[in-house]
């Protein structure tokens, strides 16, 4: 009987394997449960850093459980007649399991150094004054769009014409996001009441915004298509619903919906579909 | 033995307990308590309460008109289509508890996206609302704020549903644009709904009010029928009903005839858009406008700050005893009345929309419920008369629109030239 529970036991690292591989594999009904389509330049350094986590932990996960299977297996009380005995450990293996993580933690802060300053630090940038591009004079590329989340929406503003947020030529609505594709786009992000997180899964883009911050975002789309914009951070009762919709098109069709967003903005003449006018 | 019994009752008690205690209990409508406060109070007597029975009879007739919360209905009227309005189909897949049916269709939508603020009734009073400011709208009144037809008139069904999916930014309102149309529609047609049959529940206590001789037994409808006299009555009792209910519904269907037109504004060139803005500017400081009284001289809406709109003031009017009814209607039901803040025009948060043509409506029409009054018109080139024509409207929507964008509304840009140095 007792050697039916370490069979028990090595089920933990088989079954948590077989979900990952299941997932990965996209087998019913696990179908769409692995990453979601990946549209962005740069998604695949962030993917790569996850898979290698993954990979990882994933050894040792399999590993742990595979020692735990072997000592209940091994140390069965029905098939060992010998008297227990008891050591106070071993001073070489605890520095051995020390070091081994706390260098493997090391390593990653590393080599994800290089993903973060990509995603957080270096800022697409304009050329400056001096019309040359990775000058001293080079000037942050400014948001496309400012986005407000508060309780359960995400409110955007178009820069407009003038490319500046604030002024009389920018575009508002809300829920509906569209961007061009193929060109580095910066979002400057914002909150107007509690803790949101603005994310776009299928452009690997996560950024928590704190009320009276602003942070920036930026990537690059490579895809034209219909994506979801979700809140990634509990914010209310709300939370769950609190979705956007992410369109990405090609420039020219950018262009041209933004000039009709722009005028439906404008409308200054109304005709009543029926009854009379005054 | 006594030990034994005692366990065999406690069990079954918590075994019941178990049983009764799952499941929500059935949504009810909440009765109409601050309205029935106000018609007690109107018969100028403090102590007079309207009986148990007078109120259960108007309940049944409210229930047998429009149903429950989970089953809705639709009164049958001779005079006047309810369907027209009102889309049963529709209505009942915002109604219900939160699911779906067999055939997998949404229901329970309002309960699902609006019932927490707005309320199981539409009273504008559901568990959040206590939170918000301002408070969610009541529907039960028939008045909305943000609609193309004038004071005193119902909204159109599209301006409701331009609410529900854009939001309005400045309150709790969220977006529901992406719903599908289909469940947005629903919600629209149930808000109208709950508004038509809160306005039915106000007209029917006015009748109620209203007949003669009214004591502890007086019921809205004669249900004892015993003999002709008595059939007959009941006869015109029912008639009378329906003839207040016609008139609600028809104030919501002929809603679209109501709304306003509005003529274009002209295009203008730069110089030609600055001299508007300052006839624009003349007219909101001046004394037909006089926008400054209420939005205050540097329109940041500080000019008038003790009135109250009309959901909570026509209960506790303007009077003398305002304090003394506050608390009264508070104890009925009525949220702690908050004095209405006119709009602050510098933050450009509009709340009835941006668009030139949402804030013309909003001067020309008024906003219902509130102390904006709508504008007093007179023709184009009638010195003499004392009114606005339409350009002095788009004057003033211009200078309104160029508010938000003039330096001292834009705290970075009002920042001193010098920074106070550090201490």
């Amino acid at each position: 009987m007792g050697r039916f529970w370490s069979l028990l036991f090595l089920l933990v690292p088989i079954l948590g394997v077989g979900c990952f591989v299941w997932a990965m594999a996209g087998l019913w009904p696990m179908r769409g449960h692995w990453l979601p389509e990946d549209v962005s330049s740069h998604g695949h350094v962030i993917d790569g850093l996850f898979m290698f986590i993954l990979y990882l932990t994933g050894i040792i996960f399999v590993a742990t459980g595979l020692v735990f299977f072997w000592f209940l297996w091994k140390y069965d009380a029905a098939q060992n007649a010998e008297p227990v005995r008891f050591m106070h450990g071993s001073h070489t293996l605890e520095v051995v399991w020390s070091i081994i993580p706390a260098g493997t933690l090391v390593f990653i802060a590393i080599y994800q150094m290089d993903a973060w300053a990509d995603a957080k630090l270096r800022r697409p940038m304009l050329p400056g004054p001096d019309g040359k591009l990775n000058t001293a004079d080079d000037i942050p590329k400014p948001p496309i769009a400012e986005i407000t989340g508060r309780q359960f929406e995400w409110r955007i503003r178009y820069a407009g014409e003038d490319g500046i947020v604030g002024t009389r030529d920018d575009v508002q609505l809300v829920n509906d996001l569209r961007l061009p594709i193929n060109e580095e786009v910066v979002l400057s992000i914002k909150s107007q009441d509690v803790l949101h997180s603005f994310f776009l899964p299928n452009l690997r883009v996560k950024q928590d915004v704190v009320p009276g911050m602003k942070q920036f975002v930026w990537f690059k789309a490579q895809k034209t298509g219909v994506y979801d914009i979700v809140c990634a951070e509990l914010c209310g009762w709300g939370h769950y619903k609190m979705r956007g919709r992410l369109t990405l098109q090609n420039r020219s069709d950018f262009d041209r919906w933004l000039g009709q967003a722009h005028a439906a903005q404008n409308q200054a003449e109304f005709t009543p579909a029926s009854g009379e006018a005054e | 033995m006594l030990g034994r019994l005692f366990r065999t009752v406690t069990f079954g008690l918590a075994a019941l307990a178990l049983v009764g205690g799952c499941g929500s209990p059935t949504a009810k409508y909440r009765r109409y308590e601050t309205y029935v406060r106000k018609m007690e109070l109107g018969t100028g007597n403090d102590k007079f309460r309207l009986s148990g029975p007078n109120l259960s009879s108007v309940d049944e007739v409210v229930t047998a008109l429009y149903g429950t919360p989970d089953e809705p209905a639709l009164p049958a009227l001779d005079e006047v289509e309810v369907a027209q309005v009102l889309d049963l189909a529709k209505l009942k897949l915002a109604a219900g508890p939160v699911g779906s049916d067999e055939q997998g269709n949404v229901r329970g939508l309002y309960r699902e996206h609006c019932a927490h603020c707005h309320g199981i009734t539409g009273d504008g009073w559901g568990p959040t609302a206590a939170f918000l400011n301002p408070y969610p709208r009541d529907y039960r009144p028939g008045k909305f704020k943000f609609k193309s037809t004038p004071v005193g008139y119902r909204p159109t069904h599209d301006d409701l549903k331009k609410i529900l999916l854009e939001g309005i930014p400045g309150t709790a309102m969220p977006s529901f644009k992406l719903l599908p149309d289909l469940e947005v529609e629903a919600l629209v047609h149930y808000v109208k709904y709950l508004s038509i049959r809160g306005e039915t529940e106000r007209t029917l206590l006015e009748m109620l009010m209203a007949g003669e001789e009214l004591t502890k037994d007086t019921r809205l409808v004669t249900v004892d029928v015993s003999t002709p006299e008595l059939k007959t009555r009941q006869q015109d009792e029912l008639a009378a009903v329906k003839d207040r209910v016609s008139t609600v519904v028809k104030r919501w269907q002929s809603a679209p005839e109501a709304v306003v037109a509005i003529p274009a504004r002209d295009s203008m060139t730069a110089e030609q858009l600055d001299e508007s803005r300052r006839r624009g500017r003349d007219l909101f400081y001046g004394a037909i406008a006089n926008c400054v009284k209420c939005h205050g001289d540097s329109a940041l809406g500080d000019g008038t700050l003790t009135d109250y709109d009309d959901w909570a003031g026509e209960f506790i009017g303007k009077g003398p005893d305002q304090q003394q009814l506050i608390k009264v209607f508070v104890a009925a039901g009525l949220p702690e009345p908050r004095n209405i803040k006119p709009r602050n025009l510098r933050q450009g948060v509009f709340r009835g929309g941006l668009r030139p043509v949402d804030i013309y409506w909003r001067i020309k029409n008024g906003i219902e419920g509130t102390p904006m009054p709508a504008a007093t018109m007179k023709p184009e080139g009638d010195a003499s008369a004392k009114g606005l024509t339409p350009t002095d409207l788009w004057d003033i929507v211009n200078y309104v629109e160029s508010l938000p964008f003039e330096s001292i509304s834009d705290p970075f840009q009002a920042v001193p030239a010098i920074p106070r140095e550090r201490l």
